[in-house]
């Protein structure tokens, strides 16, 4: 019966557009007492991975409203991208139960997941250099180190000016 | 009558402005070696140009307004309120032109907060931030929570004269050793001491629960600059909420609150005074607060019915508690959680203690500990005082390190700065109310960037209005100099307006 649930909910989630019927995070965060103890279904990218054991801690994010999800070990291998200034992380959509407060993780705000699919599998960005920044930045740091030298040669020049007397 | 304001004057200002300039150009230079070991070779040029235009500016201040003339006690003043803004202005350069923040003004919303160690933060998408960047966010932190006049006396010290007036007029007014280089260096020392420990437990724990080891170490070294700067600047949206673990909360706890005493207490108990701990007004008022804001914030909790289990209750509580209470800003607790599911009462218990802050002399904003115990003996001996017989003499004293009498004028000094940091949160508050937000939204971010905490309802953000980010700018700036450096400098350029400057 399980077995046949899961199924269900795996041809549901991929059937369904991306995001149809899913909660975003800022309404969940928001409304967490509303949402607590429900079924929620939830998508996003992966912006953290923490294997525990059996389980696993999978961070998600959406619009920058990141939700906690506790998956198992075998869902959290199937993501291969996390999300950072190289990387575009994995879209996941997430179904379990949304905890305001989880009593099993000292009050975290999580979501225990069902079910993780990768709906979009994350990339690498490239990130190459802008050449006239770089050009840029080489001439204003030659201007800089002249203007120290130069400063402080005409500050020694002015230092050997030896005041006139003042009768 | 005062005098009036001389070329010589702004002389010294902009001479000494320029050579702590040089040490922001150097400070810029860093984040290039992390870019360099993320091959982030993209941002790179970001950093040295932002530090060539530093060095340039600092150079050109440092040759048209040189004089031999040492700084004076106003000079001082000038030169500490002036360096904040000086330092935010250069450093903002990096994260506005690598598009870090939406804007220019938000740049310098974010190294103002990173200087005055508050961490409320404009950036719209930190997880994706480069790590170079993160760096120098976190450093920021840790180079504010020092003090810039310290690591500048440390670094550049020429005249002991000049440096001592200038420490004092970045709110630090204990010497720990008899020269005012040394006690520089040894906060310096300690704060690196801290730092590297923190930055180890962190890195551990970030391991064994299951992070991979590279970003362990670098949420480690992040983590501990900010937290023992009592920053509260993250590596992730979520804060430490991201960890999911007991053991980051346990260490990241105890580097705030080792941040938020005091360096002349650190350096008595690292020297062997250790009934120093049962015996510092400081450390007591501060314990005593922390204790009673955890309880009232975990009974209405309680009451409302948002936790519900003992354990829940003290670890949420606690946390947020000591987080606001030292002025660091690390979470567990989503702010939108906070703002839409916490009742009113642990949000003011909140807003309150930001307000108060932790020690003074260390890294944290706020009206520190020591002042609230003074107060509250002051209060209690005039009391005393009113049912003791007229011929009765009553004296008080108080602890800090050594015994010292408690006068009125202690008391008047102490009382001073909690009335301007109330009237500054009034204003801020109303300001905030102005532009359309909630009383107790508008309370607490006030009370937030005032006490240089960084946690937030939910009115820090990239969206807020212009005028409301340079209102919270000028609210950080004014709680991390403990506001009497600021009123003096506002008072310096109403002077030159008055009256002109003279030859």
């Amino acid at each position: 019966m399980k077995k046949l649930a899961f199924l269900i909910a795996v041809v549901l989630l991929l059937l369904v557009p991306a995001h149809a019927g899913a909660e975003s995070g800022k309404a969940l965060i928001e409304n967490s007492k509303g949402f607590d103890g429900k079924t929620v279904t939830f998508q996003g990218e992966i912006i953290g991975v923490m294997m525990r054991g059996a389980n696993a801690w999978v961070n998600v994010s959406d619009n920058g409203y990141a939700i906690g999800i506790w998956c198992s070990a075998e869902n959290a291998k199937n993501i291969s991208f996390t999300g950072d200034y190289t990387h575009v992380g994995d879209t996941v959509a997430v179904s379990g139960i949304f905890h305001m407060a989880c009593q099993e993780h000292g009050g975290d705000l999580d979501i225990h997941a069902d079910n993780l699919i990768v709906v979009t599998r994350g990339r690498e960005v490239e990130r190459t250099p802008s050449l006239p920044l770089v050009g840029l930045s080489a001439v204003l740091m030659v201007v800089a180190i002249f203007t120290i030298l130069w400063l402080r040669y005409r500050h020694k020049e002015m230092e050997k000016i030896v005041p006139w007397p003042v009768t | 009558m005062i005098p009036s304001l001389t070329r010589e004057d702004l002389k010294i200002i902009g001479y000494n402005l320029g050579r702590v300039g040089n040490l922001f150009s150097v400070l810029m230079l860093v984040p290039t070696i992390v870019a360099a070991a993320y091959k982030e070779f993209d941002i790179i040029p970001h950093f040295i140009a932002a530090s060539a235009v530093a060095f340039i500016l600092s150079n050109l201040a440092i040759y048209f307004f040189h004089t031999k003339n040492g700084m004076e006690l106003k000079h001082a003043v000038c030169v500490a309120a002036l360096v904040w803004i000086f330092g935010m202005l250069l450093t903002a350069v990096p994260l506005w032109s690598t598009r870090s923040t939406g804007s220019y003004l938000d740049a310098n919303f974010d190294t103002m907060s990173g200087f005055t160690t508050t961490g409320l933060t404009l950036i719209p998408d930190i997880d994706h931030l480069p790590h170079s960047i993160n760096f120098f966010r976190h450093y920021l932190q840790f180079i504010g929570g020092i003090g810039i006049i310290v690591v500048t006396i440390t670094v550049l010290a020429k005249s002991e004269m000049g440096s001592v007036l200038a420490f004092k007029a970045e709110a630090r007014e204990e010497g720990i050793r008899p020269s005012v280089v040394r006690t520089s260096r040894m906060i310096l020392g300690i704060a690196i001491t801290f730092m590297v420990l923190g930055a180890v437990l962190l890195a551990i724990v970030g391991i064994s629960e299951g992070m991979n080891v590279g970003t362990s170490i670098f949420d480690g070294v992040a983590h501990s600059m900010s937290g023992f700067a009592t920053g509260g600047f993250s590596t992730h949206s979520q804060s430490i909420l991201f960890y999911h673990s007991v053991w980051y909360e346990v260490v990241a706890l105890i580097l705030i609150i080792v941040g938020g005493f005091n360096f002349a207490f650190h350096y008595t108990v690292l020297s062997g005074k250790r009934s120093e701990v049962f015996k510092n007004i400081e450390i007591k008022t501060f314990f005593i607060t922390l204790m009673l804001s955890t309880l009232i914030i975990a009974a209405a909790l309680l009451f409302f019915n948002v936790y519900s289990s003992p354990d829940t209750l003290f670890r949420k509580a606690f946390f947020q508690a000591a987080s606001a209470h030292t002025g660091t800003g690390f979470a567990t607790v989503h702010p939108l959680q906070m703002s839409g599911v916490w009742p009113n009462l642990p949000q003011m218990m909140i807003a309150m203690i930001m307000l108060l802050g932790a020690c003074a002399n260390s890294t944290c904003g706020g009206i520190k500990a020591i002042r609230i115990g003074i107060l509250v003996k002051a209060f209690f001996n005039e009391i005393k005082k009113t049912l003791s017989p007229k011929s009765a003499f009553v004296r008080e004293k108080y602890h800090h390190i050594s015994d010292t009498p408690l006068t009125d004028t202690i008391a008047r000094g102490a009382a001073l700065i909690a009335i301007g940091y109330i009237f500054l949160f009034f204003i801020g508050t109303a300001v905030t109310m102005l532009y359309g937000y909630g009383a107790t939204d508008s309370m607490y971010d006030t009370s937030s960037a005032l006490g240089n905490v960084g946690l937030s309802s939910g009115v820090t953000s990239p969206a807020m209005p212009p005028g409301l980010k340079v209102t919270y700018i000028f609210l950080m700036w004014a709680g991390r100099l403990e506001i009497m450096a600021v009123l003096a400098l506002i008072g310096f350029v109403i002077l030159a307006l008055r009256r002109g400057i003279k030859r």
